[in-house]
């Protein structure tokens, strides 16, 4: 069993103005997830949107991503990343799926990590922080805030 | 860590908790698990010298001592018995080595052999309390001698009663009371040991004599074939069979196996030395020194039927003493004969209930007590042929004793056939023990002790046909209606049997709903706990791992779980658990009694079970919380999603580091939670 050393993770190095979407609502699941990659790969060239929006849709199909804080991390272990990479959307209305059989999505954050096993504990790391920082407190609290730069300096603090 | 505040995200998933409750699941250290089984076995003290000295004379004390070294054996074949661990003791032993027919057969034969331990258990125990009443009056000087064989008729017809009542009932009798009962036996042994060696030097002794003499009523149907009276052997195994029965209550230790505490197999060893040593020193020894010091003539008129208070009063010493020597035989034997009584009903009755999860019984059999959830209808029905049989003996150890034996010896005929042939049938499965004398042959050992036990065992089962003539004609005709009866009944239920043997094997669970988690835990009490999520009875790998690996003298084991649920109602008690979870339970129960570790089953009802997992962890403050690969999803996803939820219902720093780990065959994935 390996063992990891928690330590506060610093969102600011993972979200820059560039990757925060602010919205009032979104249509689908799928075209939030799409709008995030996107957002990512403009920084990352090595990796195609297609092809990670593939990657994480594919991993979306398993078990939820979706915690009923109203946050949702979908995400997915890429071969071209050798650092982790994120981008986050904050919708003022929460995105319901027409299925019915998802949670309603208020904060959705796009997580990409390396797909080595060496970034594996790390990766669960950020899991568990992403999710213990985004409670519905906060959540009320981005979801307030004007524009991209002010969350992602909410984010950073 | 605490609980999560019913602000934090995950409060609502956990609708409803319900602890189950299955007796099962709480082990003994094997002290006491020799002392449940000494109640019922080492109870023959108290009359099989006496039936024996009747039958066939002054050497019976070298037979009862024969048959007592002669259980070693027999607990040797307990003990490769238990370590197949196939549950149900000799039926299913039976039923797994030679088929339906040979357990039916070897189940009526032993059931016949329960329902008359009750009644020779508690008429001798009737015999003694009177003997003990008569010498008093004696001493007193009264001219009054109240009649033997009325009070032990009415004492059990009272004890049987009142077990009856407590077995309907679901009181079970704690194994603490029989360590009590056994402790005490064993100073009363010590007492009588001592007194019985001051005697003898002070009156002087001389080795009980080794002819036999046969009644004409113990030759039974031998006594008109002169060959067989001619051949000294033969002779000496009708003493031997007119002997066995000092050997009832022995299978008793394969109905505590289950219970007995990790580590499983060293303890049951410890266990059988245990009985075998008690056994030889109490039934062995003190009918010796019956035979040794009390005068033949008195042993064959007076003390037949509670010979130990026989050795009492013809002890060397004044009245008063002899008196209360004998008292103290009497609490001795009063509790250990009445332990007897119910370890019969509870023995038949498991038994019974056995035979009917294999659908052979119709359902009327299986009906379970509305109040006490016990098959009342089973108990009603052996509990009334005991009271029959008491009523029919008229208070007559000797006939009873007489009667006694065929199923015994006869189930052990067909349990040790059964482990021979278990012996290829299963040849791969690993054993903690085999009997001894085993020749390797390619991946087979063959069963060389056994097959020579079998012999012996057939050969005295077969001379006790033509000795033991009650045994053999009231033995036959009731193996041969309950035989019948079975068969008819499993016909008549072959639908259901069917629907039963699809579902598998359910264990009975008791179900509490509690108020919360909290309440759930309330009874933990060791400095660690781990909690495993179970989900699928065919995916218990990590329970194996946690439950091989824990130390439970230091270690809670909480096995959740979770079942989705979308509406529930709060707080109504759960009489018996749906059948998902049953057979979830059933798995988790015999992983637990194999490895003879206490666990702690909790269900909870739950829209989301990583929710669940975490908010349940928390409550307990659970150091590991273990899961079992899904086969859908794989490791790595449940994982991400384990510790997503954690993250979540996480409101408090830890206390102590969290391991999660997700287990499955040699494999491990892990994250280990430090703040």
């Amino acid at each position: 069993m390996s063992t990891n050393e928690q330590s506060k993770i610093s969102l600011g190095s993972l979200i820059t103005p560039a990757r925060v979407l602010l919205a009032e609502d979104y249509p689908s699941k799928k075209e939030l997830i799409s709008a995030l990659v996107q957002a990512v790969c403009r920084d990352y060239k090595q990796l195609d949107p297609a092809d990670v929006a593939a990657q994480v849709l594919k991993r979306e199909e398993g078990i939820s991503t979706t915690l009923d804080t109203g946050l949702s991390i979908p995400h997915a272990r890429l071969e071209e990343l050798t650092d982790f990479a994120a981008a986050v959307a904050v919708l003022r209305k929460p995105l319901r799926e027409t299925s019915g059989s998802e949670l309603p999505i208020r904060v959705m954050f796009l997580f990409l990590s390396p797909a080595k096993p060496a970034f594996f504990q790390k990766h669960l790391q950020i899991l568990s922080a992403l999710a213990e920082k985004f409670k519905p407190e906060f959540i009320e609290e981005l979801a307030s805030l004007s524009n991209a730069e002010e969350v992602a300096l909410r984010l950073a603090r | 860590m605490k609980q999560p505040s019913s602000s934090s995200a995950g409060a609502s998933r956990v609708k409803k908790v319900v602890v189950l409750t299955t007796a099962m699941l709480t082990f003994i250290p094997f002290w006491k698990a020799a002392a449940v089984v000494l109640c019922d076995f080492g109870s023959s003290a108290f009359y099989a010298g006496g039936i024996a000295m009747r039958a066939f004379g002054p050497a019976f004390p070298w037979y009862i001592l024969a048959v007592m070294l002669f259980s070693g054996l027999l607990l040797m074949l307990e003990l490769e018995a238990c370590s197949l661990f196939v549950r149900g003791g000799a039926y299913k032993i039976v039923r797994e080595g030679m088929g339906d027919t040979a357990a039916k057969l070897a189940a009526s034969a032993l059931i016949f052999d329960f329902i008359l331990t009750g009644p020779i258990s508690a008429v001798t125990a009737g015999h003694y309390l009177c003997g003990l009443f008569n010498s008093f009056l004696e001493w007193g000087g009264a001219a009054i001698e109240l009649p033997e064989n009325v009070i032990s008729v009415l004492f059990g017809l009272l004890v049987t009663v009142y077990f009856w009542r407590q077995n309907v009932k679901g009181i079970e009798e704690s194994s603490s009371k029989s360590a009590k009962i056994i402790a005490f036996s064993l100073a009363v042994c010590f007492l009588l040991a001592i007194w019985s060696f001051i005697t003898m030097a002070l009156h002087g002794a001389h080795l009980p004599p080794t002819q036999l003499a046969f009644s004409q009523e113990a030759l039974g149907w031998a006594g008109g074939i002169d060959w067989m009276q001619t051949i000294g052997l033969v002779g000496m195994m009708m003493a031997f069979g007119h002997s066995v029965l000092a050997l009832s209550g022995i299978e008793t230790l394969s109905q505590v196996y289950r219970e007995i505490e990790y580590p499983k197999a060293q303890n049951l060893k410890k266990a059988a030395w245990l009985i075998f040593g008690f056994a030889l020193l109490f039934t062995g020894g003190l009918t010796f020194l019956s035979a040794v010091i009390i005068p033949p003539e008195l042993v064959a008129t007076k003390y037949y039927d509670n010979l130990l208070a026989g050795l009492a009063m013809s002890m060397a010493g004044p009245n008063i003493l002899k008196l209360l020597m004998q008292a103290m035989i009497v609490v001795c034997g009063v509790a250990m004969l009445s332990g007897a009584v119910n370890t019969s009903l509870i023995g038949s009755n498991s038994l019974m209930n056995r035979i009917a999860e294999d659908g052979i019984l119709t359902d009327w059999f299986r009906k379970i007590h509305r109040r006490y959830g016990t098959s009342y209808h089973i108990i009603h029905v052996i509990a009334i042929v005991q009271l029959a049989v008491i009523l029919v003996s008229r208070g007559n150890v000797y006939l009873l004793g007489e009667a006694y034996a065929f199923g015994v010896m006869w189930c052990f005929v067909f349990e040790v056939s059964a482990i021979i042939r278990l012996r290829w049938k299963r040849a791969a499965q690993k054993r903690d023990f085999m009997f001894p004398l085993n020749i390797k042959y390619e991946n087979y050992y063959i069963p060389v002790g056994l097959i020579l036990l079998c012999g012996f065992l057939v050969s005295v089962a077969c001379v006790n046909l033509f000795t033991k003539q009650v045994a053999t004609v009231a033995g036959l005709g009731f193996t041969a209606f309950l035989f019948a009866v079975f068969s008819l009944s499993e016909r008549l239920n072959a639908k259901r049997a069917n629907t039963m043997f699809e579902e598998g094997y359910r264990e009975r669970i008791n179900a509490q709903t509690v108020d919360d988690l909290k309440e759930a835990f309330s009874e933990l009490d060791h400095p660690h706990r781990i909690l495993v999520a179970v989900k699928n009875p065919e995916n218990l790998y990590h329970l194996e791992e946690v439950l091989s690996n824990a130390n439970a003298d230091e270690t809670d084991v909480i096995v959740l779980y979770c079942k989705p649920v979308e509406n529930v109602l709060y707080r109504q008690d759960m009489r018996s658990a749906a059948v998902d979870e049953q057979e979830v339970f059933t798995a988790v129960i015999f992983l637990a009694e194999k490895y003879g570790l206490p666990v702690t089953p909790v269900l909870v009802h739950s829209n989301d079970a990583y929710y669940a997992i975490a908010q349940a962890a928390a409550v307990a403050d659970a150091e590991e919380v273990v899961m079992g690969v899904s086969g859908r999803h794989g490791a790595n996803p449940q994982i991400e999603r384990a510790v997503m939820t954690w993250g979540a219902v996480k409101d408090h720093e830890l206390k102590h580091p969290v391991t999660l780990r997700i287990l499955w065959e040699g494999r491990e994935v892990s994250y280990r939670f430090t703040r």
